[in-house]
């Protein structure tokens, strides 16, 4: 691959207007950024549009555009699955979060452990939501690195050694320092940007690139016709009926547990911001569905076919048939274009997820064990230390460690994330949760969920469950929050007993 | 969390059951799993889901309209009580 000028210079104007408008952010608003909920939280003031790019611009990432369609493309129909998932994320939005905002506005909680330290009064319960949204939030924005890696590599920088890393690192370090200064107000700006280019870019490869093929009908003609469909089921199994559907499912229940999806809910001004971004935000969903079809529109065009290709297949997998389409569909400055909306949308995201890591280690682990008395100020220092501290784990792990080890973390991530669904949701729909129940069924379908996934090597996350002979392959995450769900109901009644009677505090 | 009985109650939230919907839409995978009907050339299993997202957003825009309609018609009622009210209701 070689250097391509136009694209190059295209791509580094853009990433500087962005790295301009990370830093101006500060002043945005203006208001006190040593305060934590000012810096972490954009001082909760976003309106309704603002919070529609930043929460667009958080959940629909870098490695969501460049692994979905890299999904379709090898797999074909189940990696659709994203779709249905698009669609059910938003009556969960609608339903559980508005209650949740109202609650943390109220009582001043800046992440999700902190609700649930004030809701069960339980110390530990709160350290397991903390941990579990850390250790779950790290390898997602590896991922969003490894998203950057690939554009990069695609407009022909060299991709080897440390000068291949070189490129990402600097993005990194740009990236750091106005997450630094400005806090969630960076990426709330940058989102604009990165938004109306991707928006740009895809009604672009939506006409232009069916156009240069012959039309939907014949992209579609191309594609292998078992791709096209799930496979039916065959025996006594559910086949990857159940799994479409679970994966779907599990993954929209899990969404909004991440910490970096509850930092940008958490900084609307109001409910009603929420409410009517569960409606405005299937914006997104639509176009990652055209997004997915890239993924056929890569098959049709023959991009694994083109010599030019074969070392970016060679070093990114499938995940090289979107930029290998651009290359070959766009004109040299439209490439550059496309691969910074793409590079743009991994900035945003990971800075969210760090500022929202950042809040976690604060809030939850530092002030809660360590320095209770610490002022505001010190807070939000000791917040924005640890937003330089995640990224940089986050490059060296991308720069250290096999991508393939970033994928299966982020697999187990989702796992993981999905157990603090009973703690939150019976913490707000209900009254009396033991603490010790919700930590004991946290930790079943953590250890459950976990092996699931190593019984798959850890390299897909869907299970056959066999229940009375009929086999149900389905989304791991799924099953093991349903254990969770079960234990915690189980012991919750018997251990409010025991603890009553024996006159013990609750746990914690 | 401190009660649930907000003003109102159940009444004021029905339109919330009509999220059941967008779930509905994609429940029964074999239903959408085909290649026919196309559309313009995208067999059905593409352009029925994407049309899904389309209707999914179209409920939930629903819900919030009748939402705000509903609370603000409860408002309305209660106003409508207080100012009818019994002397105790100024003091």
């Amino acid at each position: 691959m070689r250097l391509d000028p136009v694209a190059t210079g295209v791509f580094v104007a853009l990433f500087l207007l962005v790295t301009w408008l990370g830093f101006v952010a500060a002043r945005w608003r203006k208001a006190d950024l040593n305060v934590l909920h000012e810096w972490g939280l954009g001082g909760r003031r976003f309106g309704t549009v603002v919070t529609w790019f930043l929460l667009g611009g958080d959940l629909y990432t870098a490695y969501t555009f460049i692994a979905v369609p890299a999904l379709v493309y090898g797999v074909g129909a189940m990696g659709f699955f994203a779709v249905p998932y698009t669609i059910m994320i938003y009556p969960v939005l609608y339903l559980v979060f508005p209650r949740l905002w109202k609650v943390a506005h109220e009582r001043g909680h800046v992440t999700a452990a902190d609700f649930v330290r004030d809701r069960f009064g339980s110390r530990l319960l709160a350290l397991a939501v903390a941990l579990t949204g850390i250790l779950a939030t790290m390898p997602y924005i590896a991922l969003q690195l490894v998203g950057m890696e690939v554009v990069i590599g695609a407009l022909g920088f060299p991709t080897a050694g440390f000068v291949g890393h070189l490129p990402l690192i600097i993005a990194f370090i740009i990236l750091a320092a106005f997450t630094y200064t400005s806090g969630l107000r960076a990426p709330a700006l940058i989102a604009v940007v990165k938004d109306m280019l991707i928006f740009a870019t895809i009604f672009a490869a939506i006409v232009v690139i069916p156009a240069k093929l012959g039309g939907y009908g014949a992209i579609f003609a191309s594609v292998p016709q078992e791709k096209l469909t799930l496979p039916s089921p065959t025996g006594a199994s559910l086949g990857s009926y159940s799994a479409y559907w679970t994966l779907a499912f599990g993954s929209a229940l899990a969404l909004f547990l991440y910490p970096h999806a509850m930092t940008g809910i958490l900084s609307a001004s109001s409910g009603k911001v929420i409410r009517r971004n569960a409606a405005a935000l299937s914006a997104y969903s639509f176009v990652l569905g055209l997004i997915a079809l890239l993924g056929y529109m890569a098959i049709a065009a023959g991009v694994d076919k083109n010599p030019a290709h074969a070392a970016g297949f060679a070093q990114y997998g499938s995940n090289f048939a979107v930029p290998a389409l651009f290359l070959d569909m766009f004109s040299s400055w439209f490439v550059g274009v496309a691969f910074a909306a793409i590079a743009i949308g991994a900035l945003v995201p990971a800075a969210i997820m760090s500022i929202a890591c950042a809040n976690l280690y604060t809030r939850n682990l530092y002030k809660e064990f360590w320095k209770p008395h610490c002022t505001d100020a010190e807070e939000a220092r000791m917040a924005k230390i640890v937003s330089l501290i995640v990224k940089i784990g986050a490059v060296a792990f991308v720069v250290a460690i096999p991508q393939r080890y970033a994928i299966n973390l982020q697999l187990l991530g989702g796992i993981w994330i999905i157990q603090l669904l009973p703690p939150v949701l019976l913490g707000l729909f209900s009254r009396g949760f033991n603490a010790l129940a919700l930590l004991l069924g946290w930790a079943a379908g953590t250890l459950s969920g976990t092996y699931l996934a190593a019984t798959q090597g850890f390299a897909s996350s869907v299970y056959p469950l066999e229940i009375f002979g009929v086999t149900l392959p389905g989304y791991a995450a799924l099953y093991s929050v349903l254990v969770n769900f079960l234990v915690a109901m189980a012991l919750s009644p018997v251990l409010d007993r025991l603890l009553r009677r024996s006159g013990a505090p609750a746990a914690g | 969390m401190k009660g649930k009985k907000t003003e109102g109650g159940i009444a004021r939230y029905w339109p919330r059951f009509l999220l059941i919907i967008p779930f509905l839409l994609v429940a029964f995978v074999p239903a959408y799993n085909r290649l026919e009907p196309a559309l313009n050339g995208i067999p059905f299993f593409y352009w029925y889901q994407l049309a899904a997202i389309l209707v999914g957003a179209g409920v939930v825009f629903l819900v919030y309209r009748l939402e705000v309609r509903v609370t603000h018609t409860l408002q309305r009622k209660k106003a409508e009580l207080d100012s009818s009210g019994t002397p105790g209701d100024i003091l």
